[in-house]
């Protein structure tokens, strides 16, 4: 029986344009969204490889620059900017602290579009005095990108249910369900047959478009096999529970516009609702503060610093007595002051700012929990976390660069305070920053809770079908 | 006759469980909406609450000091607060609300709502605009998929033309009594939205006249998805064909085109990155005047043109600090500097909205969230403009602190301290929006697109019935 | 009861009976629509059940098809309870309802091949086509796609299937309405053949003249009641007539 229904289901889905139209929807929706993919992760790795020509170019000429006045010339630079004071080298030759793509990052653009993917810490920054946001047209933050996670969790589903939305109804309105039900077989398992059949002719068609993506996009599977089969295993888990959700439905014997109509309510609660409902209780539970209001606590902050600039200076000096050079007591320029200063403010703005990133963490956290309400969260949070483009990524990028600003800064500060010259030998020891990117992703869990959903729903259909066979409300409506 | 028709198209709707489920949906999505929206105003008038009495207060009270001193400790510009965001937020969200005034830099507005969120947020919030721009031609599509379709399966179709009815009264009927439904929900939520609204007396001006504006671009709206739905169902076959079709159209409009066009604007007119923004404009100040820097050549050109108009032959002999003054005009330069930056921006915006605008030709949901955010004041034309205001308002603030430095003082004199009133003599900034006719005005082309939206599909709807 | 299909007759042999019922009877609410049914039908007999709308007919064969289930009583197909096997019970029959349904994007031949598959049965394709043209299908609408066919074709399709499926049982649900009158007689000619073989049928019919000339038994129900069950030599056609008005009219006379 098994074989004979899926000869002519194969049959019917490939005589049935309907189900070639959606085939091939999924092609071309797919393809683009891989090539939508392949222009950013291109346009970022073009943006840090600029950045980076551009920077050792000037390291170049600052090195030149270095050996002229070594040999008593006078190089045609703003006193300030001469590179043999280390803070003018700290300011003006900032090192690129860049966050690389990781090797999925076209799959989910996720929050990669708000936030910026290299910065150049200098020396006076502080972790709140560098911009993270990116420059992008809010109009397209609004609608957001073409990617492939929008792909497959918003469409993959609604084709799903085109696909497979009258399975029974249609057989029954169309009349043939009655010589069908008259065969020795279960029509139960019949459909339930259909629904595997077409579940796998998607998978199928799904797992060859998104390979052709990562083959676009040149994704190396002998290194990151794992990451692929993760990707692979995650989605086709998203799709069976939508087949299941149909299968449900389809037993549910009522007729295709009803059915069509109560996949699409699900659809719109499990992609819509939940997630903006979860998104909006974890807001609730933990409001960021107000950002105007750290804006005035950290003016305050400075104002206050400066009055106090050189009380602050001695404090310092105190606390660090090897930076208090011995042979040139009078000597404190502005730099001295203002990076004693700038220390206070720095401990200070940590703790505010980690109010900020706490609360945001804290709502990260509950996601973590609330995203098992829907699968449609499961898959956004796991395809942003495999694509390195989900919010921790990015707070974990900003805790990595605040920490290297931090590095460029006690590189140079021994060297102002012992009032020394910056020279070329130094160069090489220059702090490097490499992004160290999370972790590979555990999806068993997610696996797992998707196949819950899905054994759960199923279990309802076979209910709803034997409560349905009983009034005999199956066959005959 | 045509009122038989919506009598008896209604009475099938209302009987139906569908409609019955609509409306639940409807509700309780305007309930979630109407506490986010509550929610969003809370904030925003604890963060103005913040904003403007600590700040202009800061302001105010920094007692003597030097001007220039003041001009880096900087003030804030905040966006007023428009009664309208609270039906659509537009992009509000990603744009932030404050702007920080300074000496030498022009700032971007900081801290955008979303750069604070979780990427679950991206998904979309429950605001009202969203119930009104997603959800209620959805109901549209639920109601009215099998207007014709139920006829042409019940067989009533040939006892329908029968009777001798002509075909595009036939059509009109069913058009209206398929329309009404959410017409009278919108009708309901703008009138309740308008009481509530116009009761705010902490939250901006509220205006009738604006609100009604929004209101018929949402009509006009609904009437595009209507016919789009009727002509669906007076072409397909079953019923289920015309609902799966209308939900593609559907899908097609308001999710893919809107994100279609957004990744082809930033493929052909990207913006560029934060840092390369920064970088250039920090390349061209170096070039220029720096008011911190008098041995640039720059500099020296400046005192040579100053010296020459006044006819003296020493910096000491001006009548005003010169100092004070060759601040100002650094700054005036440097403003420049941003303002040719900015403009790249804005025109690179305007070749992206003219992507947005040819999507819209698939989209009829482009055009009204391109006028709804408008009328709403909260789109990205209105935020440029606060920018901009917010950039003129530094500027004007730098002139008077570097004037009164230099009439105040002489030349390199960096020691004055303006006294602790001068602060409170700067004007407040003030920023009022463009009124409505000016952003009609300002639109009239995406108004033009979204009739041509509604001409066409009712045309394609009374061509197609008048061969049922 | 009867727990078998081996039934003791008067001259002590073993008959088989297909199809049995025994007091069937099914209740919607309040309203029956069965009431205490036996029928018997042999192996080689055809039995027309007759009466108006909802007199029951339809309700039978649903519940000999297990697609409703009865509220008491039995029905049995080859001694086998419908509802304790279905499946069993249904790879003896094969039911022909009044508007035959196929896949109308497959021809002839492959519905034919999809449902003797599904059923668990292997025939090739020749083996196929020599069953359509068995049940009176023009050879060159073989392959051609059900979509153009008329019911009468379609209906040719469902006899071939019963050929094809050897079956023991065929359940026609008025097979023959809206059939024009060649057709209907050709169809007539199919199942004669069928019972010939020793093809139980049970046939609900609102066509007098089709149950008299092909019938071997006729039952007239009334209100889920089988008021009549008669062997057909032992009535003219007249007679039938007469026999089914008075019994439409029986309840009325007595209301």
């Amino acid at each position: 029986m098994f074989l004979y229904n899926f000869k002519y289901e194969l049959k019917l889905l490939i005589r049935n344009k309907w189900i070639q139209v959606l085939s091939v929807i999924i092609i071309i929706n797919m393809l683009f969204a891989g090539y939508n993919g392949k222009q950013k992760v291109d346009k970022r790795n073009a943006d840090i490889e600029n950045i980076t020509n551009k920077v050792s170019q000037e390291d170049q000429l600052m090195l030149l620059q270095l050996d002229s006045i070594k040999q008593g010339h006078t190089v045609n630079l703003s006193k300030w900017r001469v590179p043999t004071s280390p803070m003018a080298v700290g300011n003006y030759h900032p090192r690129v602290a860049a966050m690389q793509p990781h090797d999925m990052a076209f799959v989910a653009i996720g929050q990669s579009d708000l936030f910026t993917h290299y910065t150049r810490p200098k020396v006076v920054d502080n972790s709140l005095t560098i911009k993270h946001t990116e420059m992008t047209s809010p109009v397209q933050l609004l609608f957001g990108s073409f990617d492939l996670a929008f792909v497959v969790i918003y469409l993959l589903p609604l084709i799903i249910i085109a696909f497979t939305y009258n399975i029974l109804s249609q057989e029954k309105e169309s009349g043939s369900l009655r010589l069908l039900a008259s065969q020795p077989l279960s029509i139960r398992n019949w459909v339930l047959q259909k629904v595997i059949l077409r579940f796998f002719w998607l998978v199928l068609i799904t797992i060859l478009v998104l390979t052709v993506v990562f083959v676009i996009n040149e994704f190396s599977f002998s290194e990151n096999l794992g990451a692929f089969v993760s990707c692979i295993i995650l989605v086709v888990a998203y799709m069976m529970f939508w087949f299941a959700l149909a299968f449900a439905i389809n037993l549910f014997g009522k007729s295709s516009a009803k059915n069509a109509m109560s996949l699409l309510g699900l659809w719109i609660v499990f992609v819509l609702l939940i997630p903006a409902i979860m998104g909006q209780l974890s807001s609730s539970f933990y409001p960021i503060p107000s950002r105007t209001k750290m804006l005035n606590e950290m003016r305050a902050l400075k104002a206050e610093t400066t009055k106090k600039q050189d009380k602050i200076l001695d404090n310092f000096l105190r606390d660090h007595p090897e930076y208090a050079s011995k042979d040139d007591q009078g000597k404190t320029s502005f730099w001295h002051r203002y990076m004693a200063s700038q220390r206070i403010i720095n401990d200070e703005l940590s703790l505010l700012q980690d109010k900020y990133d706490g609360q945001l963490r804290k709502q990260h956290e509950l996601i973590q929990q609330f995203q098992y309400t829907s699968p449609a969260i499961i898959v956004q949070q796991s395809l942003n976390a495999m694509a390195g483009t989900s919010s921790t990524n990015y707070e974990d990028y900003r805790n990595q660069v605040a920490s290297f600003a931090q590095q460029w800064q006690d590189f140079f500060i021994p060297l102002l305070y012992k009032n020394k010259e910056f020279t070329k030998e130094q160069y090489a020891d220059f702090p490097k920053f490499t992004y160290q990117s999370e972790a590979e992703v555990t999806i068993t869990t997610k696996i797992a809770v998707l196949v819950l959903f899905t054994l759960l729903i199923t279990m309802i259909g076979w209910g709803a079908f034997r409560l349905n066979a009983k009034k005999g409300l199956v066959i005959l409506s | 006759m045509i009122g038989k028709i919506i009598r008896k198209e209604s009475k099938e709707i209302i009987r139906d469980d569908r409609f019955k489920i609509s409306l639940f949906i409807v509700v309780s999505l305007l309930i979630v909406a109407i506490f986010v929206s509550s929610n969003q105003y809370k904030n925003t008038n604890i963060q103005y609450e913040e904003a403007k009495t600590k700040e202009r207060a800061n302001w105010d009270s920094q007692g003597e000091k030097t001007p220039h001193s003041a001009a880096h400790y900087g003030t804030y510009a905040f966006k007023p607060k428009y009664p309208l965001s609270l039906i659509d937020q537009g992009v509000d969200k990603y744009t932030g609300v404050s702007v920080f005034l300074e000496a030498h830099k022009r700032n971007e507005a900081e801290y955008s709502a979303a750069a604070d969120q979780t990427g679950l947020s991206r998904f979309g919030e429950l605001t009202p605009d969203f119930v009104l721009l997603y959800i209620f031609p959805l109901i549209i599509i639920l109601i009215s998929y099998n207007t014709f379709t139920k006829e042409k399966e019940g067989g009533t179709i040939a006892l329908l033309k029968s009777q001798g009815i002509r075909n595009w009264k036939l059509t009109l009927g069913k058009w209206i009594a398929s329309l009404l439904p959410v017409v009278v929900l919108a009708t309901i939520l703008f009138g309740i939205a308008g009481i509530l609204l116009s009761n705010l007396s902490d939250y901006g001006e509220f205006s009738w006249i604006s609100l009604f504006a929004l209101y018929s671009v949402f009509i006009v709206y609904y009437m595009v998805f209507t016919s789009i739905t009727l002509l669906i169902s007076s072409l397909a076959k079953k019923s289920g064909i015309a609902l799966v079709i209308s939900l593609t159209v559907w899908f097609l409009g308001c999710f893919a085109a809107p994100k279609i066009a957004s990744n082809l604007a930033d493929l052909k007119y990207p913006y560029p990155t934060r840092q390369e923004f920064t970088e250039n404009v920090e390349y061209e100040k170096k070039k220029g005047l720096d008011g911190h820097n008098p041995w640039s050549e720059e500099a020296k050109l400046l005192e040579k043109k100053v010296l020459k108009e006044y006819g003296v032959d020493s910096l000491h002999q001006l009548p005003f600090n010169f100092s004070a003054y060759r601040m100002q005009k650094g700054e005036e330069h440097q403003a420049e500097i941003y303002k040719k930056h900015y403009e790249i921006l804005k025109e690179q915006f305007k070749n992206q909205k003219g992507i947005y605008q040819s999507i819209a030709v698939i989209s009829p949901f482009l055009p009204v969230r391109f006028l709804s955010m408008s009328i709403a004041n909260t789109n990205y034309q209105t935020h440029w403009d606060f920018a901009d205001a917010a950039e003129n308002y530094r500027i004007d603030t730098q002139l008077y602190l570097n004037d009164n430095h230099a009439k105040n003082s002489k030349y390199q004199d960096w020691g004055y301290k303006a006294n602790s009133d001068t602060w409170k003599n700067l004007p407040a900034f003030e920023y009022s929006p463009p009124i409505l006719s000016d952003v009609l005005n300002d639109n009239t082309s995406i108004i033009i697109m979204l009739l041509f939206w509604l001409g066409i599909s009712s045309g394609a709807l009374f061509l197609s019935t008048k061969n049922l | 009861m009867i727990s078998n299909c081996l039934i003791q007759t008067k001259a002590n042999e073993y008959i088989l009976y297909m199809i049995t019922t025994r007091n069937l009877t099914k209740k919607y609410g309040d309203f029956i629509a069965v009431n205490n049914l036996d029928l018997d039908v042999k192996e080689g007999e055809i039995l027309c059940l007759l009466g108006a709308n909802g007199a029951g007919k339809s309700t039978t064969i649903n519940l000999l098809l297990n697609f409703i289930t009865p509220t008491s009583g039995e029905a049995l197909i080859n001694g086998i309870d419908v509802t304790k096997d279905p499946i069993k019970t249904k790879s003896f029959l094969t039911y022909i309802p009044e508007n035959l349904m196929l896949y109308p994007t497959l021809s002839a031949v492959e519905n034919l091949d999809y449902f003797t598959g599904i059923s668990g049965k292997k025939i090739s394709k020749s083996q196929l086509e020599t069953y359509l043209l068995e049940a009176g299908l023009q050879k060159e609408a073989l392959h051609k796609r059900i979509h153009s066919f008329s019911k009468g074709m379609r209906q040719k399709v469902g006899i071939a299937l019963a050929i094809a499926k050897d079956t023991k049982v065929l359940l026609l649900d008025e097979p023959t309405s809206g059939l024009d009158p060649k057709s209907s007689n050709e169809f007539s000619e199919l199942l004669k053949e069928m019972s010939n073989k020793g093809v139980a049928i049970l046939m609900a019919t609102h066509d007098l003249f089709r149950a008299k000339s092909i019938g071997s038994h006729i039952g007239i129900m009334k209100d889920g009641v089988l008021k009549n069950n008669f062997k057909t030599q032992d009535i003219s056609i007249q007679g039938l007539e007469e026999l089914y008005l008075q019994t439409m009219n029986y309840n009325e006379v007595a209301l």
